[in-house]
């Protein structure tokens, strides 16, 4: 385990020295590998815990992103506090989603469904909000300030990102040491068991996707500060629900760090195959690459990359998913 | 309320739903035995759209013809994909199977659009432009056609069920794997005869489709999603669901933003219901059935 | 049906910008004076692939054709090369393409069709002080953003609904006509919504004679208009004006004819209802569709001469709005590099703001930007489809055909 640490550790030091000796060019690739890290991450807090796959996580980002921009222009709030108003909002509609997944008995590919019906009709709301801009989107004004939660540089939002991942690592962590914890940690073990013991199972399962919710959500501000542009239709999207879960799934779903190798195998992965085939003329042909390697790794490493990492590393931080 | 209008917008709903029904079996086949959520699965109908268009194109005949031979080249498709992906990733959970299928689907819309290119395309066919008058309703005469081709291949596909050795492999592996295997079974060679079908279907779907609406490589993807509503509330492995299912998804979308803005009004909303929003429609409905009648209308046992 | 010219051209000019791209050695082969390397980032992968396309065509062409004539020649002849990016429609995906183009030394981009993905470049840009020309993108926002290095060649929403009131104003007082009832259409994305919006507006504050009887809006890249046409046709309007995109201008038009519309004309504003994969696809039935859109100018020397060019490149394929403008926002940034004689940003900025580019490619007068970078210059023409072909109508000066009102026959009286 102490291996495991070191390594983490050197890693660490790394990436935060990295923006002295790279390009603008690749600190943006390295945000968005944090980016997706990070949402996997909370996406998987759901999974992890309850064995629910939810294929509408974008709906979150919306939430998130949607909500700090209104309290901005209403109050003037810094996207630093507004942030967490979006974080408590979407954590509020994964507990609607939730609760009728839940109580219902909703499971598996019919919970997939669920999560996919509220996310589409979540954006079809958004996309007809003449506050959010309707079809034409928002175009966020970009006013460059550290309150702002806006920089010219991409150096800042390097360092942000990587404090969101940290941030998500932590909470992780926290969750496993908690007492609630404890409870969710039964829950994924052995569902059946931990109820005959008297555990509210329901509880613990609404109490994780609140958590994976209102996580996800916190992106969002992160999202509308870095593209200056909102639209349902790409943001709200099951493409992006897709994108989101991806990195989890093949790094490693229901393990700690398996969102974060996901996200540093596959991110780059989608940025050079783009550009190097967008030079050959061929449009589309990298998409189709991109395609035949999600099928590639998940025949070849169907528990996620990190299965053939962790066998040098031995146990501990390390969980597995319950089937 | 503007009857008339209603009227025909109900009927237009309704042959749409027999073309919806259509490619909602496909699937029904596949998730019904399978439980594999085919991603895929508007993608191929769209691959089945541009073998019919590329057969029209070179020899003229069709696409009421040639959808045969776009469920010939989609079987052999789905055969194929379900023994070399689908079939490793049965066991898999839910997550797992998603991520292939989706990959899939990517190969499928991308290779189309570097073979016939993005933009869109309208073939001119037979029936393309032809319509029944009947008093003040109009019927679109490539709607009816698909809508009635579309019955005929659903009975071929029951009495195939119902009546052959492979059917009634299909079934009996659909309803107890392991119980399948013992008996002796090739389950391999059944499920990639089933996905095979189900392609076939959808498939034959697409080139039914061709005098209908415009091609692009991209229109794949609402498609899957309609055919999931559809398979849901009709219920998972019901033929017979899959097509009621398809008519009540195709009215409601048609009629429905329509209904809901007389009811706010009814109600003193001064709100309209838009029709880009007709979407909301139908997964408000899916979401209906799946806190309360997940296993369908048609569906047999709960989940 | 294959394109083979166009593969092998962009294959051929790709390849030797690969090769040149990876070896990263001046071969003995290359001209003194260096390579200036501009960037092109367009939607060529995603739903709106098909323009896409056709804008980075257009760019390639204006950078081959440009450098045919003799390069930059107030800097020695320097040639341009153009980088490739493709922002599959999406944002984050510009933002990170139009970041890759300026670290391989693109000193000015131009693009891209989207006007979303324009956002998330005009913002990198600004962020990174790099001039950025968008070629064709109507949303008005971009501009008002207070950005210093965005121009935009291509009219706005505005200027799109002053033309059509006035040319829709000619052809009324011409035929005495005292009143139209219409239907607006409109395709449910950021341009539809705007120009519905804008006309409807306009109608009601300059008063004029045309009254809206419903303003119809569907999804895009919807599959089946027969609910919205038979809400047309219950109207019983004189004319149509649709906003569209490819997809569902074809569907539109099969779908009046199904249902026996009857109208006096199709008067469209926007792409769709001019483009050759439509009159292909409609034959008759796109005869006398009329469309305002920023066009071509048909008797404009510098257009007769690029298109004659073009078209023998790209057979079946000829100048129209989007190519017209993706040469034209090449064009621009050369005339201003030739003025700026230099690459370094502010010179560049500062000689584009100062531009007056004369040209007759583009229906409008000289590119000349306002403070907020756009094109007051900039102006839409009235097209009719007639004889298999869309022709300049309105304005009469710059048209080569005589606009036909009311149809003479309707979609169903054509024998198709």
């Amino acid at each position: 385990m102490k291996k495991l640490y070191i390594l983490l550790l050197i890693g660490l030091l790394v990436l935060l020295l990295l923006p002295k000796f790279v390009s603008s060019y690749v600190l943006g690739v390295f945000v968005l590998i944090f980016f997706y890290a990070y949402l996997g991450q909370s996406w998987n807090i759901l999974t992890g815990y309850t064995g629910m796959i939810s294929l509408g996580h974008s709906l979150y980002v919306g939430i998130g992103a949607y909500t700090t921009y209104l309290l901005t222009l209403a109050l003037g709030l810094s996207p630093w506090i507004g942030m967490w108003v979006g974080g408590l909002a979407a954590g509020l509609i994964g507990l609607v989603i939730g609760f009728f997944g839940f109580r219902f008995g909703v499971k598996g590919v019919y919970f997939v469904l669920l999560t996919i019906a509220f996310a589409e009709i979540g954006r079809l709301i958004f996309l007809h909000l003449k506050i959010f801009g309707s079809f034409q989107g928002l175009f966020i004004t970009p006013n460059f300030s550290f309150v702002n939660f806006q920089f010219k540089e991409n150096v800042p939002y390097y360092y942000i990102a990587l404090g969101y991942v940290i941030f998500s690592l932590i909470v992780v962590r926290l969750i496993e040491r908690s007492k609630i914890g404890r409870y969710m940690v039964a829950l994924r073990e052995d569902e059946d068991a931990a109820e005959s013991l008297g555990v509210d199972v329901f509880k613990y399962k609404m109490i994780a996707i609140f958590i994976s919710a209102a996580m996800t959500s916190l992106a969002g501000t992160f999202y509308m500060n870095y593209l200056y542009y909102l639209h349902p239709g790409t943001m709200m999207s099951i493409a992006f629900s897709i994108e989101i879960i991806l990195r989890p799934i093949i790094g490693g779903m229901g393990t700690v760090l398996g969102p974060v190798i996901g996200s540093f195998l596959i991110t780059p992965l989608a940025e050079l195959s783009r550009s190097y085939f967008a030079k050959a003329g061929y449009e589309g042909l990298h998409l189709i690459i991109y395609g035949f390697l999600l099928v590639a790794v998940v025949l070849f490493f169907p528990k996620g990359v990190i299965v053939y990492i962790k066998k040098g590393l031995g146990p501990g931080f390390i969980f597995r998913v319950r089937h | 309320m503007n009857l008339n209008l209603t009227l025909q917008l109900a009927l237009s709903g309704f042959l749409l739903g027999g073309v919806y029904s259509l490619i909602a079996l496909g699937l029904s086949l596949i998730f019904g035995v399978m439980k594999v959520i085919n991603f895929a699965h508007g993608e191929m109908m769209v691959w089945g759209m541009y073998v019919a268009y590329t057969i029209l194109v070179w020899t003229g005949i069709d696409p009421f013809f040639s959808f045969l031979v776009s469920a010939a080249i989609l079987f052999l498709l789905g055969y194929l994909l379900q023994r070399i992906v689908v079939n490793r990733i049965l066991d898999f959970p839910e997550a797992m199977q998603v991520l292939p299928l989706v990959g899939m689907a990517m190969v499928f819309e991308n290779s189309a659009r570097i073979i016939w290119g993005p933009d869109y395309i309208s073939p001119q066919s037979r029936f393309s432009l032809s319509s029944i008058s009947m008093g003040s309703l109009t019927v679109d005469t490539p709607r009816l056609l698909a809508f009635s081709l579309a019955i005929v291949i659903t009975l071929i596909v029951l009495l195939f069920l119902k009546k052959t050795d492979t059917g009634k492999a299909i079934r009996a592996a659909a309803d107890n794997r392991t119980g399948a295997l013992l008996v002796g079974t090739n389950v391999d060679k059944v499920y990639a005869v089933c996905f095979g079908i189900g392609t076939a279907c959808v498939g034959a779907a697409g080139g039914l489709l061709v005098p209908i609406m415009p091609l692009s490589p991209h229109i794949g993807a609402p498609f899957t999603m309609i055919s999931f509503i559809i398979v849901i509330l009709g219920g998972m492995g019901s033929l017979a669901g899959a097509m009621v299912g398809g008519f009540i998804i195709g009215v409601a979308e048609s009629v429905g933003p329509e209904l809901i803005t007389i009811l706010f009004h009814g109600i003193g909303l001064d709100l309209d219901f838009p029709n880009t929003m007709k979407q909301v429609v139908s997964f408000f409905i899916l979401i209906v059935i799946l806190l309360w009648r997940p296993q369908g209308l048609f569906g047999g046992r709960k989940g | 049906m294959k394109k083979v010219n166009r593969r092998t051209f962009l294959r051929y000019s790709a390849a030797v910008g690969a090769t040149a791209a990876i070896s990263g050695v001046p071969t003995l082969l290359r001209a003194q004076a260096p390579e200036i390397k501009i960037a092109s980032i367009q939607p060529v992968t995603g739903v709106i692939a098909d323009i896409g396309i056709a804008m980075r065509r257009g760019n390639q062409f204006a950078v081959d054709d440009i450098n045919a004539r003799g390069g930059i020649k107030s800097m020695g002849g320097a040639k341009l090369k153009l980088l490739l990016a493709d922002t599959e429609a999406k944002e984050e995906v510009a933002r990170s393409e139009a970041e890759r183009v300026i670290k391989e030394g693109a000193i000015c981009l131009v693009g891209p069709f989207l006007s979303g993905n324009a956002m998330a470049i005009a913002t990198l840009c600004e962020q990174r002080s790099v001039p950025f020309v968008m070629d064709v993108a109507a949303a008005d926002d971009i501009t008002r953003k207070g950005f210093k290095y965005t121009f935009r060649v291509f009219p706005v929403s505005t200027n799109f609904a002053n033309n059509m009131l006035l040319y829709m104003g000619q052809i009324m007082k011409e035929k005495n006509v005292s009143k139209f009832r219409a239907v607006v259409t409109n395709t449910g994305d950021l341009f539809g919504r705007v120009q519905a919006a804008t006309f409807i507006r306009f109608f009601k504050e300059k008063k004029f004679p045309v009254e809206v009887l419903a303003h119809i809006e569907y999804p895009l890249g919807i599959q089946d208009l027969s609910a919205e046409v038979s809400k047309i046709k219950a109207l019983k309007p004189d004319i149509l004006i649709p906003i569209t995109r490819p997809g569902d201008a074809k569907l539109m038009i099969r779908e009046l004819y199904k249902q026996r519309v009857e109208l006096q004309a199709i008067i469209g504003s926007g792409p769709g209802l001019y483009e050759p994969e439509f009159i292909r696809d409609m034959k008759v039935l796109a005869e006398y569709v009329m469309d305002n859109v920023p066009w071509y100018n048909p008797q404009g020397k510098m257009y007769k001469e690029v298109n004659e060019k073009f078209s023998k490149l790209f057979p079946g394929k000829y100048i129209d709005t989007n190519s017209g403008y993706a040469y034209l926002g090449v064009a621009v940034i050369v005339d201003a590099l030739e003025r700026a004689k230099s690459t370094k940003a502010e010179d560049l900025v500062a000689a584009l703001r100062k531009s007056y580019f004369k040209q007759d490619l583009m229906i409008g007068g000289a590119v000349t930007f306002d403070e907020r970078g756009d094109n007051v210059n900039a102006d839409s023409a009235m097209i009719q489809i007639l004889d298999g072909g869309p022709k300049v109508v309105l304005p009469a000066k710059a048209s080569n055909a005589k606009y036909v009102f009311p149809m003479p026959k309707q979609l169903w009286e054509r024998g198709m």
